[in-house]
Parts: C-alpha cells; structure tokens; sequence
C-alpha cells in the first residue's frame, strides 16, 4: 500500500511538474477565454444584431400591419418602410438595398381576393433563414387578420383564434408525468461520454506510455525487485490518473469561473441553465466517470504491459474506443427504452457501464440492484484488469524486442 | 549464516533450459562472484533469487528461511541494465528510492547525500539524471542499491563500462561493505576483479554449475603446471619434451608443463645450462580455469 502510494506520488509530480502538463493546462484556459469572449461577441455581430430590411409594397395598410407584426415578434428586425410606391420601383429599391447597405427587401403585392399575395424576400445573406421565418409568419398573420376581419369577426374574436399555443413538455417516469428534461438528459450523457472519451484517449493512454516507458528505461527491474507489480500498477493508475484528473478540475474550474463571471452571465440566461443537471446526476456523473476512468486506464495499463513500442500502443487504442463508440450510437435507443433487456444487458457489460448505466439513469431510475450489481461489476473488472496488467508486466521483463502474439499473452497470465 | 543458499534450482524458458538445477550458498561477510558466459543463466539466476521470477523446482531461502518477499527489503539489488528515471533529479530519485526500500524520505535523503560526497557526485544532486554520463547514472544506480544498507548485496555486472577511477571506488566500496559484514554477490566477466576480490566463486555454464567453492580450493583443484622463468645463458632446455607451451620474452619465459610432468626435474635441467634468477611455480590464473573449464567460449 506505502509501495503503491510512493510510485503514485512519483507519476503525480513527475507529470504535473513537466512542461507539457502546464502547456497543455494553459492552452486550454486560453481556448476556454477565447470561446467565452467569442460567445459573447458572436449575438452582437451575427443573430443579435438588428437587421435592417426594406419593407415595399404598394399597399400602405398591408405593410404597415405586416410593420407591426415584425415588430411584436422580433426586436432584431428593424423596417425600412417604403409604401406605397409602384411595382415598377422593385429594381431601384433592390439597387438602393445593396447600395446603401440594407439586409433585404421584402416586397409585397396587393392581394385579389382571397388569393394570398406572393411575398418576395431578397435578402444580401443566402443563408437568413431565420429572418424568412419571421417574415413569413409575419405576413401570414396580416392575411388571417385581414380575412377574419373580412368574415366579419369581432377584434377581440380574432385576437382570440391568432394567440399563440403554448406546448408544455412532460416525461413520464415512473409511472408519473414530470417536467420533461430531455435536453438536459442528452446533453448531461453527451458530455458523460465525450467527457470520458477525451480524458480516456488522452489520460489513459498515458498510463500505458508510462508502462512502456518503464519497460524500455528498464527501471522495471529494479522496482519488480522491491515491490509487487500489482502495487506499481495500482500507483500507476492512481498517480497518472490523478495528474490527469487534476488538469480536468483546473479546466472544470476555470470554465466554471468563466461562466460565473458577469460577462458570460451576459450571454444567456439559457446558455447554461438547459444543461439543468441535478445534484444525484451530478453524483453518479462523477462515480461513472471516475469509475470508467480507472478502468479504461487499467486496460491502457494492460496494453502498455504486453507490447514494447509507443506505436503499438496506438494500434490497440481502437479497441479502448469501441465501447464508448457503441454507447454513442446506441444513446437514441437507451433513453427511449430504458429497460429493455439488450439496455440493462449492456449496462452491466462493464466497458459499457459508465455510458449506458448513465444514459438509463438519465431516462429512468432503474432498480437499485441493477445499479448496484454494475457499479460492483466495474470495481471487479477494473481491479481484474489491474491484476492482468500486472501479470502481463512481470513476465514482459524477460522479453525483448518482437510483440508477443496473444497465445503467448495468454500463456504469461498462467506463469508465475 | 548463509543469507542466500539455492538447493537445485531450474528453470525453463519455454524450450529453452535457462537453469538447471543449481546449488549455491553465499555466508556473511563474504564475497561471493558469479561468473559464466553470455547465456549461462547467471542473471536468471540472480532473478529467481530475488523472486522477480519463480523457480519451476528447487528452493530459494533468505536469511535461512524460505522466500519470503518481506526479506527484499534486505537486499540491495543492481541489474544488469541499469534503469533509473531519466526526468528525476538525482537526490529525488535516490529518496524515492530509498522510500521504496522502507526508509522515511528524510533518512533516504540524508544517505544518498552522505554516498554521493563518498562517490564524488554531489555537485549532481540537482542535476536530472538524464543529463548524466553513463559512468555516472551508474554511480547512481550503484548508490540507490545500498541506501537502506542491505545485508545482501547483489549486483549483475557492477563494473561493466565504468572507467579505472570509478571502477577503483566501486572496490574499494564493495571491500568495505564485506568487512561490516555484509554478504555480496557479483557477476562479472573480468577475472581480474574476482580474483582479486572474491572469497568464493561459482561458475555457471548452460545454466549449470560447473564449478564451485572458495577460490583457494577452487585453484587447488587445478594443478601448478606453470612456470615463470627469468635465466641467462644457453635455453636449450626449453625444448625438452616435458614442456606443453611456452612464450618468450628475451630472458623472461612463461611456460606451461605436460600434465604428469616434474617441475624439479626442469629446475636442475635449467640450472645445468643457465644462471637462473627467478623460478616460479605459479597457480592457474581463474581466467586460465574459466577458459579450461567452459572451452574457449571466451565471451563472458
């Protein structure tokens, strides 16, 4: 135990006091302020700034009221009026659009009789389709209007027919319809396994490395004749892994501090808040990930043990990635069918535990057995992994050079 | 007391045997060399006797008792590839080293400070032990093996590649170590220092001892067939047929006898025919034995 808990010290301050630890630590505030700043400068520039359209039509009262609609349903649309003028004069606004620098020019006809009119949008922009929106909708309403009124509908009447519906989304769980946080449960297993994705892929190949590195420096020798190679493994683990999990706090903090600060609060009330993630979430977010985190490392370790170049490494990191891969794709499925025996299956698989076991929490509270049984799964699998790599190590001494075949592997795991 | 005695050690390899049943015994106080050459199972040996890897059959005790991997903290440990952590400064590596073997950081830190004057390394506490020549990052390494002041010490070629001066200190140091009473054991290649420092010898050949003892008795086991010779006058006598071989240099000659073949018997040819100053009868060098005994597998 001392033995495990010197060579994690080692690993820990070996890796936290190199350069590329500070490097990539400091990289990455920067990346974080700069998308921060650029968040908060993209709603000025692009959706946030006002437009400024031409609004023409040779019917004053229809582009006064499709005027008024505009402005009741977006504050970012500011309406050059030009009416009445004559259908002719659609090529010289169009020109005096680009010219002066305007966004677009709507252009609306009078409508005959029940006929709609055929509205026309030039904008400078190809891709403004959320202004088209606005307009368009904008436009519809006169029409109702006009038509309602023309049926000979009360004001009042026709306010009541054009109100907007409000629809209320609702999840049921457990037999109980509650306020539906679909988004947040996305969102919370995306970062779970994006999350876990990067910190593996980065972190626990390290690990590997490190093992490697050992091997090839030959200082393995020398420590298999002091400790056991289940204690360097575990140091291993639990020193690289804990460097690793201190740049992450570093990061989680300063994205934290970003967003708490008053210019990201700027932003968006509803930038931060849809990711609504709850305290038990948050939990079991941090006992999955750390979980996941030591077991993707312990295989990383294995890895590291039975080959002998950083190269080799990378021809097995495919494998790492396919559990996590299968719960992306798998994540649609997983929270519309929570239970499904394919779904609890491989939530107890334990390389797929971290993604699915969140995935279903996030959807549903499943029994407390099954949770139990895949956390104490994940603790076996992860300490079995260890004890493979360990294994593997001790007799990876006595090669040299060539890869060893996987009958050989195997046949390392029956030495002793 | 015996700290290390193997009772018919093997073990294989696959198909290949890399030990076969082995015996040895290292006492105290003295210092034992391991000699054979390349593949002989010297290093296997040495490894199974540390438990870094198991024998298939025999027994390992320590401190007169069966392996157990509680007396490693009682062994200072040099391998043949030495292997130190190239970013790590050379006082950390040496605590953490000497943390390893049991010591509190400040103990291990004082010892290696106290070593490194000894071994004239100080001025490279800071430095990181990448940095570091060759000859040095051995020094190092020599060091992190005694820092817990093991009573059995075991070094796999502890001289391989140090230059006169080093070499000299690492004796002189080993010396010292086998006069507090400490046990240690040695592979090596260069007779030489064997001869020189070793009190008993064991000499491994395709993975079995092919000869073993104290080196007094060791050399009693080979007879005294050479002659060191310095005359003047008519050397005639040289091509009597009871001379094997012999080398010349002007007046000194070294010669080697026909097995059976009298010494006293040359003594009064010589003397007939030439003033003799020196006439020495001298025991086989070990490199001589080692040659005799392994063929001319010289590669040690």
């Amino acid at each position: 135990m001392r033995d495990a808990f010197l060579i994690a010290k080692r690993e820990y301050l070996e890796r936290v006091r190199s350069k590329a630890f500070l490097f990539t630590t400091l990289l990455f505030a920067l990346l974080v302020g700069m998308m921060t700043g650029g968040a908060l400068l993209i709603p000025r520039h692009a959706s946030g700034r006002a437009r400024n359209i031409v609004l023409a039509s040779d019917n004053l009262v229809l582009a006064e009221g499709v005027q008024q609609e505009i402005a009741s349903s977006s504050s970012h649309i500011a309406i050059v009026l030009q009416a009445p003028v004559p259908a002719e004069d659609r090529e010289r606004l169009t020109r005096e659009v680009d010219e002066k620098g305007y966004d677009g020019l709507l252009w609306l006809p009078t409508a005959t009789g029940t006929k709609r009119p055929q509205a026309i949008y030039a904008s400078r922009s190809s891709a403004d389709l959320f202004t088209g929106d606005i307009l368009r909708g904008a436009v519809m309403r006169v029409m109702m209007r006009r038509q309602l009124t023309e049926e000979g509908l009360s004001q009042e009447k026709i306010h009541q027919l054009l109100a907007p519906v409000d629809l209320k989304t609702l999840q049921i769980k457990n037999g109980k319809a509650t306020t539906s946080n679909s988004l947040a449960n996305f969102a919370g297993a995306y970062i779970m396994i994006f999350v876990l994705y990067f910190s593996v892929v980065y972190y626990g190949m390290n690990v590997a490395r490190s093992v490697i590195q050992e091997k090839t420096s030959r200082v393995f020798e020398v420590l298999l004749a002091i400790t056991r190679p289940e204690s360097l493994m575990a140091g291993k683990l639990i020193g690289v892994g804990a460097a690793g999990l201190t740049q992450m706090g570093i990061w989680f903090s300063l994205t934290l501090l970003y967003g708490l600060s008053p210019i990201a609060a700027s932003i968006g009330k509803n930038g931060v808040g849809i990711l609504g993630i709850t305290v038990t979430q948050g939990v079991f977010f941090l006992l999955f990930f750390l979980l996941g985190f030591l077991f993707y490392s312990a295989l990383s370790a294995a890895f590291g043990a039975s080959v002998n170049t950083e190269q080799e490494i990378q021809q097995f990191s495919f494998i790492i990635v396919i559990p996590m891969a299968a719960g992306l794709m798998m994540m649609p499925y997983i929270l519309s069918n929570p239970n499904a025996p394919a779904v609890v299956a491989l939530s107890l698989f334990p390389p797929c535990t971290p993604m699915v076991m969140y995935l279903r929490m996030a959807a549903e509270t499943p029994p407390l057995w099954q949770l139990l049984l895949s956390v104490a799964l994940l603790i076996a699998a992860t300490w079995g992994m260890l004890w493979v790599a360990a294994r593997i190590y001790r007799i990876g001494i006595l090669m040299y050079g060539k890869r060893p075949t996987l009958p050989e592997v195997l046949r390392w795991l029956r030495y002793t | 007391m015996a700290l290390v005695e193997l009772e018919r050690i093997s073990k294989t390899y696959d198909h290949k045997i890399a030990v076969r049943e082995l015996s040895l015994r290292i006492d105290a106080g003295t210092m034992f060399g391991l000699l054979g050459p390349n593949g002989a199972g010297k290093t296997s040996s040495i490894r199974m006797m540390i438990g870094i890897t198991l024998p298939d059959s025999g027994t390992v005790r320590l401190f007169g008792e069966s392996f157990n991997r509680k007396f490693l903290r009682r062994v200072g440990y040099l391998p043949e590839e030495r292997g130190l952590y190239g970013k790590m400064k050379v006082l950390e590596q040496l605590t953490f080293m000497g943390q390893l073997h049991g010591l509190d950081a400040r103990t291990a830190e004082q010892r290696a400070k106290r070593w490194c004057e000894q071994l004239d390394l100080s001025e490279s506490l800071g430095s990181k032990t990448e940095a570091l020549s060759k000859g040095m990052q051995q020094k190092v390494q020599f060091i992190a093996s005694l820092l817990h002041e093991p009573d059995l010490i075991i070094m796999d070629e502890p001289f391989a590649g140090l230059d006169p001066v080093n070499s000299r200190a690492l004796e002189e140091t080993l010396l010292a170590l086998r006069e507090s009473g400490k046990a240690i054991l040695f592979s090596t290649h260069r007779m030489d220092q064997v001869e020189k420092l070793c009190d008993f010898i064991c000499l491994v050949d395709h993975g079995q001892a092919v000869l073993t003892g104290s080196m007094r008795e060791v050399k009693s086991r080979f007879p005294r067939d050479r002659i060191a010779l310095e005359f003047e006058g008519d050397g005639l006598f040289l091509k009597d047929p009871m001379i094997e071989e012999s080398k010349s240099y002007g007046n000194h000659v070294e010669l080697r006898l026909k097995r059976g073949a009298d010494p006293q018997r040359l003594l009064h040819l010589a003397a007939e025919s030439a003033r003799i100053f020196r006439f020495e009868l001298m025991e086989p060098s070990l490199e001589e034995i080692f040659i005799r005994t392994v063929g001319g597998r010289t590669d040690a």
